[in-house]
């Protein structure tokens, strides 16, 4: 560590280009420009154009979003993926800060539970997706467990409602392990001392966990609900896999990023159309983190 | 987990956006229609999904064109079956669309309103006596003059179904159903004697549905849909009251042909329609199924059994046309056509090919069984997918029929909104 009173440095630095610093950035700036920024700049342009995928467009205006206001799917989609927030965001905060508070000791055979706690987040989605859809089935274990002991089969993947909400559950049981290492990472930096102090005036287990550690990792909660909710909303593999590429029966299941898939991949893809769908799916995001931010700013004050 | 939520992201941005790159690159190195010079060049054939089984056949079919042609080299891609359709508009987007490729007349449709699918009635007219007329006249497109590609190989096939549920049930399982009344009738009834567990069919009636029910699909001129009419809602009212009884499968409503066929395996499902080919697959798959196997006609009310049309197009804007065309012909010829249906349950377009002993004459297995039947029916078969339905108009047709299935809609209100909803997305087509 240095120290104020350190010696300077004895070596001469050779003074700098100015366009040093440029250089430096150029490759990264690059690959933004190019895989982010650009594709950004054309989806907007795109939004107010009515391409396809093999005809070129013509600038239509404002058309494709007055269109979208007409558009039952598009308010389906933004219902859905509203939902998927409420759903997941508020369990994908909590679950995975108890799950971290129950790893954090250090007590033998406690890494296996760490790193199994956690492999469903290097899993693809893909495999966990027709895992769960197999468990989940008609026929599937599942329902033949709820069978047996007497309460019926329930149809998880044919139900509009039930298959919005098994998508959820995936999403959480896929998501706990990534941020419970979040939380762990902050709560290593709760000071042990406040734990102590608060159990001699004779706080209990609910008390210090409610006095001490949540205030403690208060802004990585917040941290870990914007990570979440943006991710939530944006919600495409799990819903396409349990829910079949139609998005659930009449389509009810399907989440803005599929519907943006549907209408714009394709020979026949209208590609100005789902641009102003992704345009929409932006600005939700945007205003997303915003709220979770502002929330942030005024509890603090 | 959102790392990998972001990539996907960045996957489905970056397919929207790659074609605005490409859209300028392609309208320059124009080829030629004619197709009368040498066959001479590099060209690229790219099949659907053939790699697999077919490998050795396909590379001696490149090796034969190359030993005619000295000139020419063939180099052979083959392309999933998932994704087909999306692989073939980026490269289209791209300009990167191979010379000789592998389509059907719903994927041909879009890429000759591109201007990228050559027009074989100018390009190729001398081969067009060698195939079926019906064959070579399903790959031209409403509201367009020419024809986009050569006809391939042809599929039907029978209605597969599990003689066992049928028995437990108390039907006759040596008669099966062979009119829609009957298959209602007898679904009906399989539902209510298993108490709902066994469900006789597992998909939504889908556009092939309503015609093979006899069902008007578009207005004469091919400018618009019209399976609205009282025979498409009474089809419409049927089903709604099989899946009422779970006479239809519960999960139809998201079932794909894969899962639908997976639980004909399984038993879930008494009958399934597929092809020759499913027997091998069953046999290995579901030995117990297979030996109760029933296997009989489609049901149709129009007399024509539904087939599916493989096409072999031409890039309009190969470098060269005429090895092109000369090598989508050489794999669509009699020859070639009649020595593919002999490695795999298809059957080929040319004309007089089906009058072959192969198709006509019984040898005591179900294979020939399922192949001199189908062969037979494919004679008057019909292409009843319209050209111009798009992946779009599917899944509006199809969540329409789930919203009357699940009793949300009318049949009546429900196939209204599909034909408005398919009529705009026609017009959108341009």
């Amino acid at each position: 560590m240095a120290s104020p009173t350190a010696p300077a440095p004895t070596t001469r630095v050779r003074r700098q280009l100015p366009t040093s610093p440029w250089l430096f950035a150029a490759p990264g700036l690059l690959i933004v420009g190019v895989f982010i920024l650009y594709p950004f700049l054309s989806t907007l342009v795109n939004s107010f154009t009515d391409r396809r995928t093999l005809l070129p467009g013509r600038y239509v205006g404002l058309a494709n979003f007055r269109e979208l206001l007409h558009d039952d799917m598009f308010w389906i989609g933004l219902r859905n993926s509203t939902l998927y927030v409420l759903g997941v965001v508020p369990a994908l905060v909590v679950l995975p800060l108890l799950l971290a508070l129950l790893v954090r000791k250090n007590i033998p055979g406690i890494t296996f539970f760490r790193s199994a706690f956690y492999t469903p987040v290097v899993a693809s989605i893909v495999v966990v997706g027709l895992i769960w859809v197999w468990l989940l089935d008609e026929r599937g274990l599942v329902n033949a467990v709820l069978e047996a002991v007497g309460v019926g089969r329930v149809g998880f993947l044919s139900d509009q409602w039930l298959l919005l909400i098994s998508a959820m559950a995936v999403t959480v049981w896929k998501g706990l392990g990534y941020y419970m290492i979040i939380y762990l990472a902050a709560l290593a930096n709760v000071p042990r001392e406040l734990h102590e102090a608060a159990a001699v005036d004779g706080a209990g287990a609910v008390r210090r966990f409610l006095s001490v550690t949540v205030p403690a990792v208060r802004s990585t909660m917040v941290l870990v609900g914007a990570l979440s909710s943006v991710a939530a909303f944006k919600v495409f593999s799990e819903v396409y896999l349990m829910a079949g590429p139609s998005g659930g029966p009449a389509g009810e299941d399907t989440t803005l990023v599929m519907l943006v898939q549907r209408t714009g991949t394709g020979l026949t893809g209208r590609v100005g159309y789902a641009s102003a769908l992704s345009v929409v799916v932006f600005v939700v995001t945007v205003a997303l983190m915003l709220l979770v931010l502002r929330a942030d700013r005024k509890d603090e004050s | 987990m959102p790392t990998l939520r972001r990539a996907l992201a960045a996957a489905a941005v970056a397919a929207l956006v790659l074609p605005l790159g490409a859209c300028g690159s392609g309208d320059g190195g124009g080829g030629s229609t004619d197709a009368s010079g040498k066959v001479e060049g590099d060209i690229t054939f790219q099949t659907w999904n053939l790699r697999a089984n077919f490998k050795p056949y396909f590379e001696g079919v490149v090796a034969d064109f190359e030993k005619k042609y000295p000139d020419t080299k063939v180099k052979w891609i083959d392309q999933p079956a998932e994704g087909y359709a999306d692989k073939i508009s980026a490269d289209a987007a791209g300009g990167t669309l191979p010379d000789v490729v592998n389509v059907s007349p719903d994927l041909v449709a879009p890429l000759a309103k591109a201007g990228l699918a050559l027009d074989l009635d100018k390009a190729a007219s001398s081969y067009r006596k060698e195939y079926l007329d019906g064959a070579w006249a399903s790959h031209r497109i409403p509201g367009m003059t020419g024809t986009y590609a050569f006809p391939w190989y042809l599929n039907t096939g029978p209605l597969f179904y599990n003689k066992t549920l049928f028995e437990r049930a108390g039907l006759d399982a040596d008669r099966p159903p062979t009119t829609y009344d009957d298959l209602f009738a007898q679904a009906l009834r399989l539902a209510r004697e298993t108490g709902g567990k066994v469900a006789t069919l597992a998909n939504v009636p889908t556009v092939e549905d309503f015609g093979r029910y006899g069902v008007q699909l578009m207005n004469k001129e091919g400018t618009g849909f019209a399976f609205n009419d009282a025979k498409g809602v009474e089809l419409l009212t049927k089903y709604k009251e099989l899946y009422d009884a779970k006479a239809l499968d519960p999960q139809a409503l998201t079932a794909t042909p894969e899962s639908s066929g997976k639980k004909f395996l399984t038993g879930a499902v008494a009958m399934n329609p597929g092809s020759a080919l499913d027997l091998g697959n069953f046999k290995k798959q579901a030995p117990g199924l297979y030996k109760n196997i029933g296997i009989t006609d489609q049901i149709t009310s129009t007399g024509h059994v539904n087939m599916y049309v493989m096409g072999v197009m031409v890039n309009s804007r190969t470098k060269h046309t005429a090895a092109s065309v000369a090598f989508a012909h050489f794999v669509t010829d009699a020859q070639r056509q009649m020595s593919f249906a002999k490695k795999v349950a298809i059957f080929p377009s040319t004309a007089g090919s089906l009058d072959d002993p192969y198709f006509t004459e019984q040898d005591g297995t179900d294979e020939t069984r399922v192949r001199v039947a189908a062969a037979k029916s494919l004679k008057n078969a019909v292409n009843y997918t319209p050209v111009l339905f798009s992946e779009q108009m599917k899944s509006a047709l199809r969540n329409e029929v789930a919203k009357a299935l699940q009793g949300k809609e009318t049949p009546k209100a429900a196939l209204d909104n599909a034909v408005k909803a398919c009529d705009t997305l026609l017009r959108q087509q341009g």
